[in-house]
């Protein structure tokens, strides 16, 4: 804790103001995507007919929507920096999971509907149909161990399952999802009946996987790649702050042009035999300086209590800078931070470097798993603009009915909330209740 | 659930509506596709020899077998030229076949007459039908002496 004392540093102030990437943006950008290929549809239909005609072209809307569906739904995963910055990776991470769901329901409904209308169409059974056009129609054969696969990741995924299995092997079974999409690419060209002969449409769903291939080769496998060669991060020490809570001091070279904002996190793989294999997104929980970067992590499973043995001079591997949980959300000189537990991570840098009149509510359940209070009181007295509220207790349904009585003029701030889910939750809704436009309310959680 | 809910409905509610713009004429689409239904026209016998005349000469491929059931066409030649392509018969064993034909044909009876022999472009999404196509059509193409 000697790092501490220097004088603050206003990130937000010395940080040029670069243009944010509106989440709406995306969305609307999504949205047209799936109009023009509804309009690929509608101008390579000319009639529907018949119940098989009905059926048949239901499964063709859902099945093209679908396909591009996985095209978008891997192209949010890819880790672009300015969508994880723009829209933010929790964010991303929750339309992906919300998307998932939704497109795995096309998938399942362009199946049965092409099934079922190429069924009446030849006036066959629906398993018989089934059973010829996976085996002689060119790449549904392949197609189908897609739909298999997808229909497996879906399983695991949901929530009741989700919650029996470690994470990652929840993480590493949705790489599965690549060898889908690309098993079930051919089909969509070969049987495709938008895209016979029309070169255009052809085109256009190449650019559109291939672009998708491209993002994600060149941010999510190549970049921590790239970070690896121009930082050498090394563990330098590893130091007990509470019971369960570990901070991991890191050093590299040329640390500032990593780039990394107070507030942000990095995927972090630290190569040890047992850890090697899975990187884990973990808040920097100091402003990051030339110096070293530090993050704080709470043993929640079995990568965070792994964390307590490692080894100085360890190598690793990180992911980022990620996440637009910023100084740059915030429009009003005054801000005020509520942290929950271990949550405090990313808010603790926050409170070191942003602008403006500051106040900071930290909970935690008992007074050892306040985390960094002597730091935080240091940075409060040598910022002198700075308010500190500290308390300790369970959690209760009134935690924050006194938020306005404590800053009257709630409403003219900021508002940056970080904490387990329920407490983020009442948080949200006390300061929505004070009076607090959305639109000034920023948090981050991340639920996988 | 409200929302996984009110997804399904809209896109349901958008199917339908999509899908009931369109014409729902039912003849149509039980009309075989205006290149098959050239074959009943077509009686002439393929001559057997290869003279260069100015009259026209129709001459018909060998049927190649495809997965999905044999292609053949026949040309007609003037003044040593392909002046048009006839498909005799291709795969329509089912729909898809049928869908296939009716865009991938015309595509390559096009092809064929700008290029002027058999090396053209498969159709992709059509790519058996293509092939029995360009091997039926090189057929008619030596047996003319093109």
């Amino acid at each position: 804790m000697t790092t501490l004392h220097a004088p603050p540093r206003r990130a937000a102030v010395t940080a040029p103001p670069r243009h944010r990437f509106r989440p709406e943006l995306l969305l609307w950008a999504v949205v047209a995507g799936a109009l023009a290929v509804i309009g690929l549809w509608w101008r390579g239909t000319p009639s529907v007919s018949g119940l098989d005609g009905w059926l048949t072209e239901s499964g063709r809307i859902t099945g093209l929507l679908a396909g591009y569906g996985m095209a978008v739904l891997l192209g949010l995963m890819a880790r672009v920096p300015a969508l994880e910055r723009g829209v933010g990776s929790d964010r991303l991470a929750r339309w992906h999971a919300m998307g998932g769901r939704y497109v795995i329901g096309l998938v399942v409904a362009h199946v049965l509907t092409i099934i079922w209308g190429y069924a009446v169409a030849d006036q066959s059974g629906v398993v018989d149909e089934a059973v010829t056009m996976a085996l002689s129609f060119p790449d549904v054969l392949k197609a189908t161990v897609a739909f298999f696969l997808l229909l497996g990741v879906a399983l695991v995924s949901a929530r009741a399952a989700r919650r029996r299995m470690r994470y990652e092997t929840w993480f590493y079974l949705h790489f599965y999802t690549y060898l889908a999409a690309w098993l079930a690419f051919g089909h969509q060209l070969a049987t495709g009946a938008q895209f016979t002969g029309d070169r255009v449409a052809q085109v256009a769903w190449y650019v559109l996987y291939l672009g998708v291939a491209a993002l994600l080769v060149w941010y999510r496998f190549l970049g921590p790649v790239r970070v690896w060669a121009r930082h050498r991060l090394r563990v330098t020490r590893v130091t007990a702050d509470a019971p369960g809570v570990v901070s991991i001091h890191l050093t590299g070279r040329r640390l500032a042009r990593l780039g990394a904002e107070p507030g942000q996190f990095f995927r972090w793989r630290f190569l040890t035999r047992e850890l090697w294999w899975s990187a884990n997104p973990y808040s920097l929980s100091a402003a990051p300086d030339g110096g070293g970067l530090r993050i704080t992590v709470k043993a929640l499973g079995d990568h965070s209590a792994a964390l307590a043995r490692l080894r100085p001079g360890t190598r690793v591997i990180a992911e980022g800078p990620y996440g637009g949980f910023t100084g740059r959300l915030g429009r009003s000189p005054k801000s005020v931070l509520i942290a929950g537990g271990v949550g405090i991570t990313p808010l603790r840098t926050l409170f070191e470097t942003l602008p403006g009149q500051l106040t900071l509510l930290y909970r935690a359940r008992t007074p050892e798993e306040l985390l960094f209070r002597d730091e935080l009181e240091e940075i409060a007295r040598v910022r002198g603009d700075a308010r500190l509220y500290c308390s300790v207790g369970s959690r209760s349904p009134d935690l924050f009915t006194g938020l306005d009585r404590l800053l009257p003029d709630l409403r003219e701030h900021d508002a940056y909330v970080c904490g387990p889910p329920e407490m983020t939750r009442s948080a949200i809704q006390a300061l929505r209740s004070a009076g607090v436009p959305a639109h000034r309310i920023h948090h981050e959680s991340f639920e996988f | 659930m409200k929302r996984a809910l009110l997804a399904v409905v809209t896109t349901v509610i958008g199917l339908v509506l999509l899908l009931s713009f369109k014409p729902h004429d039912v003849t149509g689409a039980a009309q075989p596709p205006a290149a098959l239904a050239q074959t009943q026209t077509s009686a002439t016998p393929a001559p057997t020899s290869a003279q260069q005349s100015a009259a026209t000469k129709t001459v018909d491929g060998d049927a190649a077998d495809t997965r999905w059931g044999p292609v053949q066409v026949q040309i007609s030649v003037t003044g040593g030229k392909i002046s048009s392509v006839q498909v005799l018969q291709a795969p329509n064993e089912n729909r898809r076949d049928i869908e296939i034909n009716n865009t991938a044909l015309p595509i390559l009876q096009e092809e064929t007459m700008s290029a002027q022999s058999a090396q053209i472009d498969s159709v992709s999404g059509a790519t058996y039908t293509s092939d029995g196509y360009i091997q039926s059509l090189q057929s008619a193409i030596d047996r003319a002496g093109l």
